[in-house]
């Protein structure tokens, strides 16, 4: 699991607008670069915020990204 | 010779929308009585006419990011920002209608990183770091219209671990009272955060709380018994959802043997609400 990788992409979403916007368009082209599992990588893809938690992505960032956030 | 002059703790989300939407009608209602109680609170510091106000309180990943998370940070500088974020949601919603800038007071600040450097507290410093509901929801709420004196933000690290531990706030605690009483200013200080909620910062347990941990909490503040407060471990504060009790941690310190005196506590699914104050020699 990286935590690290995980909490600094939930972090670039809440705070960098424009690629926020790339991520909603095309989740899996704004990914490319990220040093993510393949779990870690799929629940990204699929806006699973539960799961994101589980692996590692701080509660306060799961809950606060703009458009994505879990309630 | 100066003197603490105030101070309490409370909840730092103070919004009646959110907690409609959280918890219902009941979550509207019980957070409007706590800020009322918060705001009673605030018109005794103001006719304290005190020269600052600490304010402790916890960043929720807004003003550090990973580059570095400080586990005890003092914001230095003449001015804070209040956070601004595109499109807020939750608590970062909370921001949106509060004035954007806040006066410092930078001395007091710099006298409490300085003479804490000399007495082996290796406090982080920051001029930029914004603040966010954290520290501005009370503020705001004590103050309404009034005028907010110069604060003094100083972070905790209550999310990321490894945290400071509740000994070491309290010890911090301690040496900023000795800072106020060695300066010429009268000064508040305020906690915020908690009570119980997010236990284990899991998105499957926003919802609960831990009612028995938060009335241990209570009763020892309430007797000023602080010692069996200075062993909380870091699994023990998780585990209940009390993360943020390290923000009260340095307030006991500050205070210690002060007796506390509950002005509110609610308890709602997803948080207990709190407002705490403490009788001041």
């Amino acid at each position: 699991m990286s935590r690290y990788a995980v909490n600094s992409l939930l972090y670039r979403l809440k705070k960098d607008p424009d690629y926020r916007a790339r991520f909603m368009a095309d989740p899996g082209a704004a990914l490319a670069d990220a040093d993510l599992t393949d779990a870690e990588r799929a629940a990204f893809v699929a806006r699973d915020m539960r799961t994101i938690n589980e692996l590692g992505g701080y509660l306060h960032l799961v809950m606060s990204i703009p458009g994505l956030a879990a309630h | 010779m100066g003197r603490l002059v105030f101070a309490g703790a409370m909840s730092h989300v103070l919004d009646p929308d959110y907690y409609d939407r959280a918890c219902g009608a009941v979550g509207r209602q019980k957070v409007t009585d706590a800020m009322a109680a918060i705001a009673r609170m605030g018109e005794r510091f103001s006719a304290t006419r005190a020269d600052a106000l600490v304010v402790v309180a916890d960043d929720h990943l807004n003003a550090f990011s990973f580059t570095c998370v400080p586990a005890m940070c003092v914001r230095i500088g003449r001015r804070v920002q209040r956070m601004v974020q595109d499109h807020a949601e939750a608590f970062d919603k909370v921001l949106d209608h509060m004035p954007v800038t806040y006066p410092l007071h930078e001395e007091l600040a710099s006298a409490i990183l300085e003479q804490g450097l000399g007495a082996g507290f290796d406090l982080a410093l920051s001029w930029e770091a914004p603040v966010d509901h954290a520290f501005l929801s009370p503020v705001n709420t004590m103050h309404g219209p009034r005028p907010i004196p110069p604060l003094v933000p100083i972070w905790i690290n209550c999310f990321v671990a490894p945290q400071p531990t509740a000994r070491r706030c309290f010890a911090l605690g301690q040496h900023i009272a000795r800072v106020v009483a060695k300066s010429p200013w009268n000064v508040g200080i305020i906690a915020t955060g908690g009570l119980s909620h997010f236990p284990e910062l899991a998105l499957s347990r926003v919802g609960e709380t831990d009612v028995v941990f938060d009335r241990k909490l209570i009763h020892w503040m309430e007797r000023g018994e602080h010692a069996p407060l200075l062993d909380l471990s870091a699994d023990e504060l998780h585990k209940s959802g009390s993360h943020e009790f390290l923000n009260w941690m340095v307030l006991l310190g500050a205070v210690t043997p002060a007796r506390a005196e509950v002005r509110y506590f609610g308890e709602l699914p997803r948080i207990n609400l709190a407002a705490v104050e403490w009788q001041l020699p």
